[in-house]
């Protein structure tokens, strides 16, 4: 186990460790191997593909399914034994889910509000309303949830897992389903939480993390390929990522010489991104790296755990 | 073709599901039980042949039952699982046609539901063909029966309820609403019908066709109308009002797929049931959103948080809150809680008569007989309340999960007992909100009868503090059920079955109340018992089960679902984390209450009492009658006088009887020994007045022997001592009042019979009677009543005794015994009465005890003595009318009253009728009393006095020997003196109401295909048609005559019994020579006369008379025993009645006109002249031999005249 971080000058940032996380399904599955990581304070995001394992462990984390092997603390609390201690001090944000349609917003999140052991009435209104505020639908709490859109219904679930100052804040997969604008609205949201809590972010969406998160990690069938700060991996990538735009039907032929990251229609045409120590050759151009980049780098294998071991192309 | 295409997958879909094999299992099964061992045998009061096409008909129409509990998610799934999962984007938009659609998903429905109905039939012939089965009672291998049944009753019904299930998931998009439709099937077909078909609301035939599977219908048809033959051979056909009935409900089925399918779109599914239209009012349009922008910086203040105890019931309370609004806003809360009131508002409206009379809506009679239901035994609707509660389980713990809201809910800080019982409190709410309107309802159904005396109190003690801990407890179990199983459907189906088998232990051979969850046994409440100490054995037994509930609430908590886990060895797991030292402490402290409530019940009902199940009963009247039925019939002296003093302690429950019996040997040979036999439960010693020594004494099977030293000789008598002991000791399984006359000694209202007392020789009575428990136990086949003419007219009679008994009891209460009141006194703090009949009177003395308001008079020196509860004496008026009208009418008909005196009591305890219990006594039910005293119209509470006071001649001193038509000889000639006496001292029209009361179907509806009156033995006959024939006899013979022929029939057959051989021998001898072929139809053969009056008019003739033309139509055929009917031609005097203007209240006017003609088969035309102006009339005016009411009188149409 690691120390504990260094200074003690402020209260004790709150670290959550993950370590040697396994976990398998009776179909045969393995959703997680051997998981280990480290997430401090602050916003903290989780990226892979769909399927990769990340909702097993974001529920994990949250109390909800168990793991077959390895410890997780958050603090002193050990995770996985002591589950009425985390729920005390958890927001969880599922990856889905409803609303009772009939009841209106506000009623809903003071029951929540008890739930999460607000007892006094008074209390208890005054939080909804910060909340509700806070999640912009202040001036629509006393309609029935039925009625709320995708959008509004994710920020309701987020006043629901922001209720009673969590230090762990599990939120899977919020962006998914929603459009653009409301997806803004959302991360705008999400980036006012996480000061002095660990807020784990996962998604399948880079540009989520890459607008959000300090820290992050690369998951892929259960195994951790990547963790790293968002900026310091797209530096790491620099230089090592060429563009080429070339016909479709050319394809083919670059995959089988070269290290094909990704590719991409740009009006009719396909943009390839390569990975490689050197320019590849004529026709390609050094691209400026973002995460996008650094993601099929990892996936693929040149960066991270799996390298050496390189995959597939990813198209997109 | 797509139709095909989309049924083949349909099938195949289904086919590959568990729950189509699963409900071809359990109807299965159910079959073979039912055929086997359970309810078909136990229907049929005699013989009965396992696959007669009766019980395949039967076992099929149950099965139907079964199905529409079990099998609706089938048509659900193929309605709704395209809406329900979500893919009708994807169904709608491909290229298939409405019909197709709609087409081959019903088809897929419908056959796999005629398959899964197979089961039925294949689970009735595995349990006649496989082994295990005596082959006597296997008939012939009919292989129509089961094609009948198969094809008649389960197809259509396939077709009925596959088409409403279907429309309901359809229609709402929901594939378990075809559960809703379902249960409306249900409640339509049986509760529905029975109060219909009962309340005479409509017409039976009316009322048949509005029951949708036919389960009362058919079941109505067959029980009660077919004759024994007829149940072993007759084929189950549609005809009459069955057929008509299938007609309709085939035809508004296919109605209903014409109106499914004519409102079918394939289009965007918006919440277009009721709450979503009425969400849309109410919340407007869909909320607007405020446009993009940051997050206003909103400081969320810190709120204290705390997760106490007193945070935790907060919240539990906060979901009880919540879960009983969801479930008072669901359509199946608004059921229990309004629609199922307002149905018992007017079932209580249509069942408050009795015999057309109204009956007082007193509380307590409305709380036991129409407001509560015990769950282990539930009466009808009743069922409804659990299979509610199942439902509504699963509803509740599936809630977070259903709105997707499960993992939200599952990580908040929140321990799961909070959550178990929030929802378990929740349902709680909304079954304490039925218990509030029930008593609403209760109350509106007195307040629209004008009855004020509400008693609210009486109504929260019954109602929430009697119903609703049995409804609680088992809301335990089935959330308990619930949670451990895990999936809703499954976890309601496993309730379902629970509650079956609680409610069918008794079937399955499971008595003791230990053993079946939430049993116990019941609770009374009458007027005069109070609760009697039911109360007592019924805590008990609640709080060991509310011990168990605990229990289960505990593993519910430790195994309550949370997270995505659902394999249950992570469960257990998880359950293991979960159990702490104070869950482990209270489970600890539950299992230690559930064994010391266990314990001190088990102590009481096995240790203190003995504990005798069903079949060892059984037993041991076999062993009864094979041990000592070589005595029956040996001579053995008779009882010639009792003498008794009774003590009754009403406080104690405790009484005793000392007493003696002279007896007399009244054979030809000494009697050596005599055979005793003491009543069970009772402590009893004997003495004799000589030495005699006992020789055998079986305590277990209540046979002792004793021998005389000096032989019995013939004419010598000797005097038998007794004393008789009983001291209740704890409580029984059966509570404190069954199984021996001790347990009847109670605060108030003591009912003690006289089977507390030893009895003397072998007692046949008690021989095992029923078919299959003899054969079961090697007893040889029993005629199951010999035919007439078999009996040995020189029997005697059980001879009666001379009676005299003193009876004491507290100073407050009143005791009765059978007797003239010779005296009364108090002494030592209590009370004493001197009772005594010099007369010798038969049958089972009775003695009663209680507050009793008592009137006593005098009718030509016999002592009439009315003992009633305080507050009844409004119905005393009434009472007496009847009883001295009798005594008058009877002793000048059919020779004078023997019996120095007449006692009417009212019998504590729910009993409805009158009945007598020995000569001169006559009792009540306490529900008797609830007769309207005050109503005019049919007079029930004159008539039926009149019937019991019949029973005083026809019973008591004509006593019927233990033959066939045994029951024409007393029943039927009690309703003829009652007849008679209406006709005599009221008058025709009064007469005219009463065979309107007789006529009713309930309870004794008109059976043609039975045995001659002479051999009668089902009760239509002895109840109904008896008296209607003496009646006719009576007109055509001439009344003088044919009651001159019964008195004479009472002097002969004084000392021994009659039999119908005997009444028609005397009958015979007072009919000339031209009505013996009359009185031949009447006795001994099985006549129908069917008489139709097909137009009447009348013409004014020139003298100012009116000629009157009749055409009446007439018919007569002879039905044999297996119900076939051969119309013979007819030839005798029939009255024609020809009757002016009825006044206001009279059925028919003054009669101008009534002479008999003579009238042959078909069609005539009878001509007469009136000086008065007519306006009805037509063939047997009086139903004489027409008993049907209907067409045989007519308004006259006058011609010619303005």
């Amino acid at each position: 186990m690691r120390p504990a971080a260094p200074g003690g000058a402020r209260p004790a940032a709150l670290e959550l460790n993950i370590r040697g996380v396994s976990k398998g399904y009776p179909n045969g599955v393995q959703a997680l191997k051997d998981v280990t990581l480290t997430i401090p304070a602050g916003m903290y995001g989780l990226l892979g593909p769909n399927g990769a394992g990340k909702s097993t462990l974001m529920r994990i984390l949250a109390t909800l399914q168990e793991a077959d092997k390895g410890t997780v603390r958050l603090g002193d609390i050990d995770v996985l034994n002591r589950k009425d201690e985390v729920r005390k001090t958890l927001g969880y944000l599922p990856q889905e889910f409803g609303v009772y349609p009939r009841v209106s917003a506000e009623e809903m999140l003071d029951h929540f509000a008890l739930l999460k052991g607000i007892g006094e009435r008074r209390a208890r209104r005054e939080v909804v309303e910060a909340l509700l505020r806070q999640v912009n639908l202040w001036d629509v709490r006393r309609q029935k949830l039925g009625g709320y859109s995708g959008g509004m219904r994710q920020r309701f679930g987020v006043a629901v897992a922001l209720l009673g100052d969590p230090k762990l804040v599990i939120v899977d997969e919020p962006t998914a389903g929603l459009d653009p604008a409301e997806r803004v609205r959302f991360l705008n949201l999400l980036s006012e939480l996480g000061e002095n809590s660990v807020v784990l972010l996962s998604t399948h969406i880079v540009q989520d993390v890459s607008e959000l998160c300090t820290r992050m990690a690369i998951i892929d069938r259960g195994e951790i390929l990547l963790e790293a700060e968002p900026l310091g991996a797209i530096e790491e990538v620099r230089g090592r990522i060429w563009r080429s735009v070339i016909e479709k039907s050319a394809l083919a032929e670059l995959e089988r010489e070269h290290a094909v990251i990704s590719t991409r229609l740009l009006a009719g045409r396909t943009v390839v991104h390569v990975y490689g120590d050197a320019a590849p050759g004529p026709g390609f151009e050094p691209a400026e790296p973002d995460l996008e980049d650094v993601y099929f780098s990892t996936m693929a294998g040149h960066v991270g755990r799996r390298r050496g071991q390189p995959e597939p192309v990813v198209a997109v | 073709m797509k139709l095909r295409g989309i049924f083949r997958f349909e099938i195949a879909y289904q086919l590959r599901r568990p729950w189509p094999w699963f409900s071809v299992a359990v109807l299965a099964v159910f079959a073979f039980g039912v055929t086997r061992v359970g309810l078909v045998p136990v229907t049929l009061s005699q013989d009965f042949i396992l696959n007669s096409p009766f019980i395949v008909t039967t076992v099929s129409v149950l099965g139907c039952q079964v199905w529409l509990l079990v099998a609706p998610a089938i048509a659900g799934e193929a309605a709704a699982r395209d809406v329900h999962t979500g893919m009708y984007p994807l169904t709608c938009t491909s290229p298939v046609g409405k019909a197709e659609y709609l087409g081959g998903r019903f088809l897929a429905a419908f056959v796999l539901n005629a398959l899964i109905l197979l089961g039925v039939q294949a689970g009735s012939l595995l349990a006649v063909y496989a082994p295990g089965v005596n082959p006597e009672i296997i008939g012939p291998f009919r292989p129509v029966a089961y094609l009948a049944a198969y094809g008649l009753v389960a197809l259509p019904n396939a077709l009925i309820a596959t088409t409403v299930q279907f429309g309901a998931a359809l229609r709402t998009g929901r594939p378990m609403a075809s559960y809703v439709g379902s249960f409306g099937l249900f409640f339509l077909s049986y509760p529905v019908t029975l109060f219909l078909y009962a309340s005479r609301m409509a017409r039976p035939q009316i009322a048949l066709l509005s029951d949708p599977i036919g389960v009362f219908a058919i079941m109505n048809e067959m029980m009660s109308n077919w004759t024994m033959v007829e149940k072993n051979v007759r084929t189950f056909t549609l005809e009459g009002p069955m057929l008509w009935n299938r007609l309709l409900w085939i035809g508004i089925s296919l109605a209903t797929l014409g109106f499914l399918y004519a409102r079918f779109r394939f289009a965007h599914r918006t919440a277009n049931d009721l709450p979503g239209r009425l969400l849309r009012r109410f919340s407007g349009a869909a909320p607007d959103d405020t446009a993009v922008r940051a997050p206003a910086a909103v400081s969320v203040p810190h709120a204290p948080r705390s997760f106490g105890f007193a945070t935790n019931l907060r919240q539990m309370l906060a979901i009880a809150r919540s879960s009983f609004r969801m479930v008072a806003k669901s359509p199946a809360g608004l059921f229990l809680l309004a629609v199922f009131p307002t149905l018992l508002v007017l079932v209580m409206t249509i069942e408050l008569q009795q015999w057309g009379v109204p009956l007082l809506p007193r509380t307590v009679e409305l709380i036991t007989r129409h407001l509560t239901a015990p769950i282990t035994d539930p009466l009808n609707y009743w069922v409804m309340v659990p299979l509610l509660i199942i439902y509504l389980v699963g509803e509740l713990v599936w809630r977070e999960r259903d709105a997707r809201l499960g993992e939200n809910v599952d990580a908040m800080p929140v321990p799961e007992w909070v959550l178990l019982l929030g929802k378990y409190l929740g349902l709680g709410f909304v079954l304490a909100a039925a218990m509030a309107t029930l008593t609403a309802a209760g109350m509106l159904t007195q307040a629209l009868r004008g009855y004020h005396d509400f008693e609210i109190a009486r109504y929260l003690q019954l109602l929430f503090g009697f119903q609703l801990p049995e409804y609680l407890l088992f809301a335990m179990l089935a959330f308990a059920i619930q949670v451990v199983v895990n999936h809703r459907y499954l976890g309601q189906l496993v309730a379902l079955i629970a509650y079956l088998l609680v409610v069918l232990s008794g079937l399955l051979g499971i008595h003791h109340h230990l053993l079946v969850y939430a049993a116990s046994p019941a609770w009374s409440f009458t007027e005069m018992r109070g609760f009697g100490g039911s109360v007592g054995p019924w805590l008990w037994f609640k709080l060991y089960w509310a011990a168990w509930a605990l229990l289960l609430a505990v593993a519910a908590r430790l195994l309550w679902m949370r997270g995505r886990e659902s394999g249950f060895g992570t469960r257990l797991r998880i359950a293991r984390l979960r159990l702490d030292r104070s869950t482990a402490g209270i489970a600890a402290a539950t299992a230690a209450l559930v064994l010391a409530l266990g314990g001190f019940v088990f102590y009481n009902t096995n240790v203190l009492n003995e504990y005798v199940t069903d079949d060892e009963l059984v037993r041991r009247r076999a062993e009864y009658e094979r041990r000592y039925g070589k005595y029956e019939g040996i001579p053995q002296p008779q009882r010639t006088a009792t003498n008794l003093h009774v003590e009754i302690h009403p406080d104690r429950g405790a009484a005793t009887i000392r007493g003696s019996y002279r007896l007399v040997n009244r054979s030809d040979v000494p009697i050596d020994s005599v055979h005793l036999e003491p009543a069970f439960y009772v402590e009893t010693r004997v003495t004799f007045d000589r030495p005699a020594r006992r020789v055998a004494a079986d305590d277990e099977l209540g046979h002792h022997i004793y021998a005389l030293d000096e032989p019995l000789r013939p004419g010598d008598s000797l005097t038998l001592g007794f004393d008789v002991r009983f001291e209740p000791r704890g409580f029984r399984n059966s509570g404190l009042r069954s199984n021996g006359a001790g347990q009847a000694i109670l605060q108030n209202g003591t009912y003690l019979t006289g089977s507390a007392l030893p009895v003397i020789g072998y007692q046949p009575m008690r021989e095992l009677w029923s078919a299959e428990d003899r054969r079961r136990h090697g007893l040889p086949r029993q005629v199951t009543l010999p035919p007439p003419g078999d009996i040995d007219p020189n029997v005697a009679a059980g001879a009666p005794a001379t009676f005299e008994a003193v009876i004491g009891t507290d100073a407050g209460q009143v005791a009765v015994a059978p007797g003239e009141l010779r005296r009364a006194w108090s002494e030592g703090g209590r009370r004493y009465f001197h009772y005594a009949s010099d007369v010798p009177i038969g049958g089972m003395p009775v003695f009663f005890s209680a507050d009793y308001a008592v009137h006593r008079e005098r009718w030509k020196g016999v002592d009439v003595q009315v003992f009633v509860h305080p507050g009844h004496g409004k119905h005393l008026e009434r009472l007496l009318r009847g009883v001295r009208a009798s005594l008058e009418y009877y002793s000048a008909q059919f020779g004078p009253y023997p019996y120095p005196f007449l006692q009417v009591v009212e019998q504590p305890g729910n009993f409805f009728g009158m009945g007598v219990d020995g000569s001169g006594v006559i009792t009540g039910g306490e529900g008797f009393f609830l007769l309207d005293p005050e109503g005019d119209g049919f007079d029930a509470i004159f008539e039926v006095v009149g019937h019991e006071m019949g029973h005083q001649w026809w019973g008591t001193q004509l006593k019927p020997a233990f033959a066939e038509g045994g029951g024409v000889i007393s029943e039927g000639l009690a309703w003829y003196s009652a007849m008679q006496l209406v006709k005599n001292t009221k008058d025709r029209e009064a007469l005219r109401r009463f065979m309107r009361f007789m006529r009713e179907p309930n309870p004794w509806p008109p059976m043609r295909t039975g045995l001659p009156l002479l051999r009668a033995m089902d009760p239509w006959a002895s109840y109904r048609k008896g008296p209607y024939a003496m009646h006719a006899l009576s007109e055509y013979v001439g009344e003088a005559r044919v009651n001159g022929a019964l008195r004479t029939l009472v002097e002969k057959k004084e000392s021994s019994l009659a039999t119908t051989i005997d009444l028609y021998r005397e009958l015979q001898a007072v009919t000339p020579d031209s009505l013996r072929p009359l009185l031949h139809d009447l006795f001994e053969v099985n006549t129908f006369w069917t008489f139709d009056t097909k137009k009447a008019t009348a013409a004014r003739t020139g003298a100012g008379t009116w000629r009157v033309t009749l055409e009446v139509e007439a018919r007569k055929v002879v039905a044999d025993s297996a119900g076939k009917e051969t119309e013979v031609p007819m030839n005798e005097w029939v009255e024609i009645g020809i009757f002016a203007a009825a006044g206001p209240g009279e059925i028919l006017g003054r009669p101008l006109y009534v002479r008999k003609h003579r009238i042959r088969s078909g069609r005539q035309t009878i001509t007469v002249t009136l000086p008065h102006r007519p306006a009805r009339g037509g063939i047997d005016p009086y139903n004489l031999l027409d008993w049907e009411e209907g067409d045989n009188i007519e308004p006259i149409e006058v011609e010619g005249s303005g």
